[in-house]
């Protein structure tokens, strides 16, 4: 009997085997329960089975596999996935009823902290950084200084030109974030712009976006190429990625991280936004900077379903203006224990 | 399913039975209680036992049946439920079936929410024109297919079940077999388009609800990190088995030969009855419906000899989708005799004579029963009423507003239930098989009267007070 998170853990390894295992039986590319990588799926069964008032879900993905298995007409094969099928079931009915333990810990979530620095980093991961930041607070500069000092990566529009390069897209036919690296001084441009009005397309273009988007609305098929492209750079290097959403698609791929958002006062921002853009008055100002804050709010909610700011997304959320941009650096540095 | 299977049971039903008893319609609820509950409490039993759960209430009907009005007409009814009804239906599912399984689509088409409201809407408009069956069993694989990357879609199969299986087919007499049967009664060929508006309207509202369930659906799996493989630039869209589309349009014409034939003098007797081979008593199969049994069949036939293996390999071709429905529907029809001879007995007695009513009388009976007899006791009932006005038919005059409200409402309201018309239940069981789960027979009915009974309002507000 699975009794520790280990043995749970194998035997969430089984069942996706074993729908890998029916798959190629079956040699469709329909009907596969868990068509996503296999470390993902399995840890997201182990967290099913970890938890009791989800057991119902278990039991259905099960019988998904069994209904797959079924199907499959070469009888000794058909015979073999329903052993090892029935074998799987027994275990999953014996197990436990309750892994609760009085911590408010999130062990899901814990491991994936990068603040907790002896456990949480083996020596095959690289240091991430996912900074968020609102328009006027400095983000920018400071995730870029941060690079600098760390030695890292520093990836804004960089991670846009790529996946450009990845759809065969134009530059012009897309909106998104312009370069930080290039317009430091500009905050104005950010993945929230995805959803500002495009221009009007004739057929014939929005033929062959329909193609080159996999039939997708561009921003999200954009993202979802930011996505893979952020998750394959993880395995590479060390990096500080700024916004778009990089602490969701992190904890999304289960790729150990550390997430800060860092926003300033209002009144301190609109300062800033003044001071770094010529010819912009405080009306203008504190219009652009309340648009900017809604269309992230947007963007960040639309992609994850979560609360852009919400200190519960974050691990370290920081008032720049406390600290100032190099302040802020030095404490980043500091809680880095660098 | 076949219009012959109504003439006969319009026909077929004798003197004898006219006064059925109630309680004989306990198998049927008997039977639909099974399908509603035992995939809940014990899905596995119930997989291997439904066929004896079919032949346990069908023998709980035909018993007591035969005791009370004799072996010979319990006999008659059941052989002519089986030949004249069943055999039909299921022999045309199995050819939509065969043919549909022969014709795959690959590509790296993503499911998004405009996406799948394009399908959506592309089946629902061809529903009409090659009917719900057979828009159904083409469309519904290549939109799982895309929807594979997603773990929230069985949504997508629900509005696809209340719009390409059954809304889509109310604009001609293809789309649907109660269309066929008023087509055969006399109402014009196209006369079935003026429901165009009420059809907008529905297809309108339906996928604007879709629209926003589906975004809601897709937005959380994003949040949850799935996403689809894109990583190519491009969508290369392939199409295999096309040749199969002969075959489909083949299955079409035989359908429509069935409605057609029996009216042609070269197929009736001297008495005016549709010739065929006599196998009990009245119980007759026809030529005509032979001639759609031995398109169909030749159809599957050629499909499956002229398509490579790996198509249906690639669609996860099996036969369990079809055997499920064979095995729980001979069971569905035998026990729903004895209601659709009471709804014969009573149903013009029910008073019923406003365009609303006969909407919502025609619909909720369909939703449970055959809507091919169900349509035709109303149509009848219509043309009894003695209108001056409207529609001329072989069963009298009928207001045009009248026969909108019964095809509208033995069309749309199949959709209330798994049972209600033919592709619903064939629908389900594919999803099923294809890894999605779908709701039990009650969870589908919880989703039908939250999206599809205030759309059915909305009509009858619009358009039949």
């Amino acid at each position: 009997m699975a009794t520790n998170r280990d043995d749970i853990k194998e035997l969430a390894e089984h069942i996706y085997d074993l729908d890998a295992e029916v798959y190629v039986h079956l040699g469709s590319s329909l009907g596969r329960v868990f068509n996503r990588d296999r470390e993902r799926c399995v840890n997201e069964l182990t967290e099913l089975l970890m938890q009791r008032h989800q057991g119902h879900l278990v039991r259905s993905e099960l019988a998904l596999i069994a209904n797959m298995a079924r199907t499959i007409e070469d009888k000794e094969e058909r015979k073999l996935c329903m052993t090892e099928y029935n074998r799987i079931l027994q275990e999953v009915m014996s197990l436990q009823t309750s892994f609760a333990s009085g911590d408010v810990i999130a062990p899901d979530l814990a491991r994936l902290n990068a603040l907790n620095l002896q456990n949480r980093f083996k020596s095959t991961d690289h240091r991430i950084i996912c900074i968020s930041w609102t328009y006027g607070s400095g983000g920018v500069n400071v995730g870029f200084k941060l690079a600098d000092k760390l030695k890292i990566n520093y990836y804004d529009a960089d991670i846009f030109e790529a996946v450009l390069k990845r759809l065969e897209a134009e530059k012009d036919s897309v909106i998104d974030a312009a370069s930080h690296e290039i317009h430091l001084s500009d905050e104005s441009a950010s993945p929230a712009s995805a959803f500002l009005p495009v221009k009007k397309m004739t057929l014939k273009q929005r033929f062959r976006e329909f193609s080159r988007y996999h039939g997708l609305p561009k921003r999200d098929a954009v993202f979802f190429n930011q996505s893979d492209l952020l998750c394959e750079m993880a395995k590479k290097e060390d990096f500080i990625i700024m916004g778009r959403c990089g602490n969701a698609i992190m904890t999304n791929n289960r790729i150990p991280h550390v997430s800060i958002y860092l926003s300033a006062p209002f009144e301190q921002r609109v300062h800033r936004a003044i001071e770094v853009n010529s010819g912009l008055d405080e009306k203008k100002a504190r219009k652009m900077l309340h648009r900017m804050d809604r269309q992230h709010a947007h963007y960040y909610n639309f992609y994850t379903g979560g609360d852009w700011g919400n200190a519960n997304n974050y691990d370290l959320c920081l008032n720049t203006a406390s600290y100032g941009i190099d302040g802020t650096v030095d404490f980043i540095l500091k809680m880095l224990d660098i | 399913m076949s219009p012959m299977m109504t003439m006969a049971a319009e026909e077929g039903v004798s003197d004898k039975t006219a006064s059925i008893p109630l309680w004989l319609c306990i198998p049927f609820a008997g039977l639909l209680l099974c399908i509603a509950i035992f995939p809940l409490v014990k899905a596995e039993w119930w997989e291997t036992h439904q066929l004896h759960a079919a032949l346990f209430w069908s023998l709980f009907f035909i018993i007591p049946f035969a005791v009370k009005y004799g072996i010979e007409t319990a006999s008659e009814t059941v052989l002519e439920c089986i030949i004249n009804d069943y055999l039909t239906f299921i022999v045309l599912l199995f050819g939509l079936f065969c043919v549909s399984g022969n014709i795959t689509m690959s590509g790296d088409l993503a499911g998004s929410p405009r996406i799948n409201v394009g399908l959506l809407a592309l089946g629902t408009l061809l529903s009409s024109w090659i009917g719900t069956t057979g828009a159904s069993m083409l469309m519904i694989r290549p939109i799982i297919k895309m929807n594979a990357w997603r773990k929230r879609r069985r949504h997508i199969i629900i509005f696809f079940i209340f719009m390409v299986s059954n809304l889509g087919g109310c604009l001609t007499p293809i789309g649907d077999p109660p269309l066929l049967m008023g087509f055969m009664r006399g109402v014009p060929f196209f006369w079935s388009l003026k429901l165009l508006p009420i059809f907008l309207f529905n297809m309108i509202s339906l996928l604007i609800v879709f629209y926003f369930i589906d975004m809601r659906a897709y937005r959380k799996d994003i949040a949850k990190g799935l996403k689809p493989d894109i990583s190519k630039p491009g969508t290369e869209i392939q199409l295999r088995g096309i040749h199969n589309l002969l075959f489909l349009i083949m299955i079409v014409a035989a359908v429509i030969l069935s409605g057609t034939l029996p009216s042609l003098p070269a197929f009736q007797d001297a008495e005016g009855k549709v010739m065929g081979i006599r196998i009990l008593g009245e119980v007759t199969l026809t030529y005509p419906a032979m001639i759609e049994i031995a398109m169909i069949l030749l159809a599957a036939f050629l499909s499956f000899k002229t398509t490579d293996v790996s198509i249906r390999r690639e669609n996860h071709f099996t036969w369990g989708a079809i055997k499920e429905v064979a095995v729980l529907f001979i069971g569905i029809f035998i026990t729903m005799q004895p209601a659709l001879m009471i709804l014969k007995a009573y149903g013009p007695k029910l008073g019923i004579s406003a365009p609303f009513e006969m909407f919502w009388t025609t619909g909720l009976l369909s939703s449970f029963l055959d809507n091919t007899p169900t349509y035709l006791v109303f149509l009848t009932t219509a043309g009894s009423l003695g209108f001056g006005d409207g529609i001329v038919t072989a069963l009298g005059m009928i207001p045009v507003k009248m026969l909108e409200a019964i095809s509208a409402g033995a069309v749309f309201m199949g959709a209330n239930t798994y049972i209600g018309n033919a592709p619903n239940f064939m629908v389900k069981a594919i999803a099923d098989e294809n890894g999605i789960r779908m709701p039990s027979f009650f969870g589908y009915l919880l989703w039908s009267f939250g999206i599809l009974i205030p759309v059915f309002l909305l009509d009858t507000l619009v358009f039949f007070l």
